[in-house]
């Protein structure tokens, strides 16, 4: 596991950014909250003081006249260090009285009566809250109507803001941790089956291809269960390759053991004419286990899945003359006329030149050893393929794809190896081809045919 | 002329050495890429052939092979290996070799290939196949000792088959040398074979026919 990229770390990423956005609307919320309620209990001293000092003005000397109370003013005075101001303006707009010229309010009032408007406002570099309350002389016979400006400076406000959300603040920060420790110890128990498998596969035997046998959670269990299926498909590459090996073994030493044995023989003669004869013998069988050898490499390598090689564009025509060129004399020489029908026009697969050159050549032999006279490579154009006709004994419908498997013969084969068509199949395959068997022309002989699929370049 | 035989198997460096002094060539034997790779990698080596195995202890053989063509692309190259697919053999000639043989092969196989590398390295003042022999220069023909005279086609025919003596030839390649370019039927190439059959008749090389393919000049 790599630091940069673990599940536990996008697991907990993922659970935290979103949670670390709640939480900071959280806070947000709290702290306008903490400011409203704090302005709600400040209005209400406001009002108050404003309420206060309305009722004591009077008409004297026919002009408004403030008699201002201490109490008033000392009830927006809180422990803070706030600064507390007034006026009273008459219906002209003019101050009568007050400690500081506030600016007036210029929202239309909600009714004619008794109304108080709240607003911040900056003043003189001050961030003050003020209320401005529109009343009339609540005198039988003067209704003279007049505004008193209260305001006061905000530190009371804040201080009660700041401590309601301070008190917010301590439960959303327990919350989130609570929640962080919640989701670690989830992330952690969730990925614990994780961590099992892990460790069983870990400690295996590399050498064993047995199933991993332990309970796990369904979607780990459908992991284990691909890698149970690959493991099984491994086990049975490997009996095959086992199966393949003792096989091979096996053909590789009949022949040695008949070498040494013919070896063994021609020691103990004396004869000149013998000893010609076992060596006669000998370069016969040897050359037959070098092809026998050089045959089980190919077949290993067609056989290994990880073997992938390129395909190129091929012309079927020019592959059918080169195997002609190629093998024409050494039939010549054992009597077997071998020729070629090129396809009118130029057939194109997309193949691997030399396995196809492989196959031929492995047809042409198996031709040529089972006893055909003439031996024809065809190629043909819908579908794309490449055939092999002899006039030889032919193969019995029955026996042909037994044939296919890697070391069967017929019992009266006594030179072949049986694997020259395993090989050609393993080609087919490799070119996604069909291989067919069927009598040949007239119903005499073999006739092996590589259909190539339709989609030419 | 020396010809460099690398080969690590000594049962076989023994027997191919043996050959090829019998057919009375010169031979120097190595068993070992690197002394292969000391030898070969610089000019003046002064041979005429290298006959070079694929597998060898030290240095691989395609790398004597790349270290050479580094610097000589003339000197002919005959692999041998036991490394017998037609991949490797590819791979071979993509990195220079002239030919290649695939362990086991023939004695016979050997000598021939050789011949004809050699030949190929000095081009010979005539070919030969069997009792026929081409004068390059005058561009004649003989026979068993017998001067054969042939119109211009046949001529040029026969001197093509003979250039690949031993391998079908394809029909399409013998039209393009016997008439240049000329567009000519298959018949007409069947004809002109033909006559050269029966000139050829009775002498101890034949002139034959690769169905589908083309001809072949075989000496018996």
């Amino acid at each position: 596991m790599t630091r940069g990229d673990s599940l536990s770390r996008r697991l907990l990423v993922w659970l935290l950014l979103p949670l670390l956005v709640l939480g900071s609307l959280m806070l947000l919320q709290a702290w306008f909250e903490a400011r409203r309620t704090a302005d709600r209990a400040f209005d209400r001293l406001l009002e108050a003081a404003s309420l206060a000092i309305a009722e004591q003005v009077q008409w004297q000397d026919d002009r408004l006249w403030l008699d201002l109370p201490p109490a008033a003013l000392e009830m927006l005075a809180t422990d803070a260090e706030e600064r507390v101001f007034y006026s009273l303006i008459d219906r002209r707009g003019r101050m009568i009285t007050g400690n500081a010229e506030l600016p007036g309010d210029q929202r239309e009032a909600v009714s004619d009566d008794d109304t108080l408007l709240y607003r911040d406002v900056t003043w003189q570099g001050l961030s003050v809250r003020q209320g401005v309350r529109r009343t009339r002389l609540e005198d039988w016979q003067l209704r003279e109507p007049f505004e008193v400006r209260v305001a006061h400076s905000r530190e009371g406000r804040d201080a009660l803001a700041a401590e309601l959300w301070r008190a917010n603040l301590a439960m959303i920060l327990a919350m989130a941790a609570l929640a962080i420790v919640a989701l670690l110890l989830a992330i952690r128990t969730a990925l614990a089956p994780l961590t099992r498998l892990r460790r069983a596969i870990r400690s295996r035997d590399p050498r064993t291809l047995a199933p991993l046998e332990l309970r796990l959670p369904r979607e780990l269990a459908e992991l284990r269960d691909t890698v149970n299926e690959l493991l099984a498909r491994m086990r049975r590459v490997r009996a095959n390759q086992e199966r393949f090996i003792g096989d091979a073994s096996h053909q590789l030493r009949t022949p040695l053991a008949g070498l040494s044995a013919r070896a063994e023989l021609a020691l103990r003669q004396d004869d000149p004419a013998r000893w010609r004869e076992a060596l006669v013998a000998m370069q016969a069988t040897s050359s037959r286990t070098a092809r026998l050898a050089m045959q089980l490499l190919s077949l290993t390598r067609l056989a290994n899945p990880e073997y992938r090689p390129e395909r190129a564009p091929l012309s079927l025509n020019a592959i059918a003359r080169e195997a002609v060129r190629e093998h024409w004399t050494a039939c010549h020489r054992a009597g077997v006329d071998l020729g070629v029908a090129t396809a009118a026009a130029d057939v194109e697969i997309l193949g691997i030149d030399w396995q196809l050159a492989e196959a031929l050549g492995n047809l042409i032999d198996n031709a040529r050893r089972y006893g055909a006279r003439h031996v024809t490579i065809r190629v043909g154009e819908q579908p794309p393929s490449l055939s092999i006709e002899d006039d030889g004994p032919g193969i019995p419908a029955a026996r042909r794809t037994l044939m296919l498997r890697p070391f069967h013969r017929d019992r009266d084969d006594l030179e072949g190896s049986g694997l020259g068509l395993a090989i050609v199949d393993g080609i087919a395959r490799t070119h996604g081809a069909r291989l067919a068997m069927s009598a040949g022309p007239g119903g005499v002989g073999l006739r092996v045919t590589l259909r190539f699929p339709g989609d030419s370049p | 002329m020396t010809l460099l035989l690398v080969e690590d198997d000594a049962l076989l460096a023994e027997t191919l050495t043996e050959t090829l002094r019998l057919q009375g060539h010169e031979v120097c034997c190595l068993d070992d890429g690197s002394a292969a790779h000391e030898r070969l990698a610089v000019p003046g080596h002064g041979l005429a052939l290298v006959l070079l195995d694929l597998n060898l202890p030290g240095c691989g053989g395609l790398e004597v092979l790349e270290a050479l063509r580094a610097h000589d692309r003339a000197t002919p190259v005959l692999i041998l290996t036991a490394r017998g697919a037609v991949e490797d053999r590819v791979r071979g000639l993509d990195l220079g070799a002239d030919d290649y043989l695939a362990k086991p092969f023939a004695l016979d196989e050997l000598e021939a290939r050789v011949r004809a590398l050699l030949r190929r390295r000095s081009p010979a003042a005539a070919l030969t196949a069997g009792p026929l022999t081409l004068d390059i220069r005058q561009q004649r023909f003989t026979l068993e000792g017998e001067p054969l005279t042939l119109p211009p086609r046949e001529q040029r025919l026969l001197a093509c088959l003979m250039q690949h003596a031993g391998t079908p030839v394809d029909k399409a390649r013998l039209a393009e040398e016997a008439f240049q370019g000329d567009a000519m039927g298959d018949n007409a190439i069947e004809v002109y074979v033909h006559r050269l059959r029966k000139r050829l008749a009775g002498s101890a090389v034949a002139l034959r026919t690769v169905r589908g393919l083309g001809y072949l000049l075989e000496a018996e």
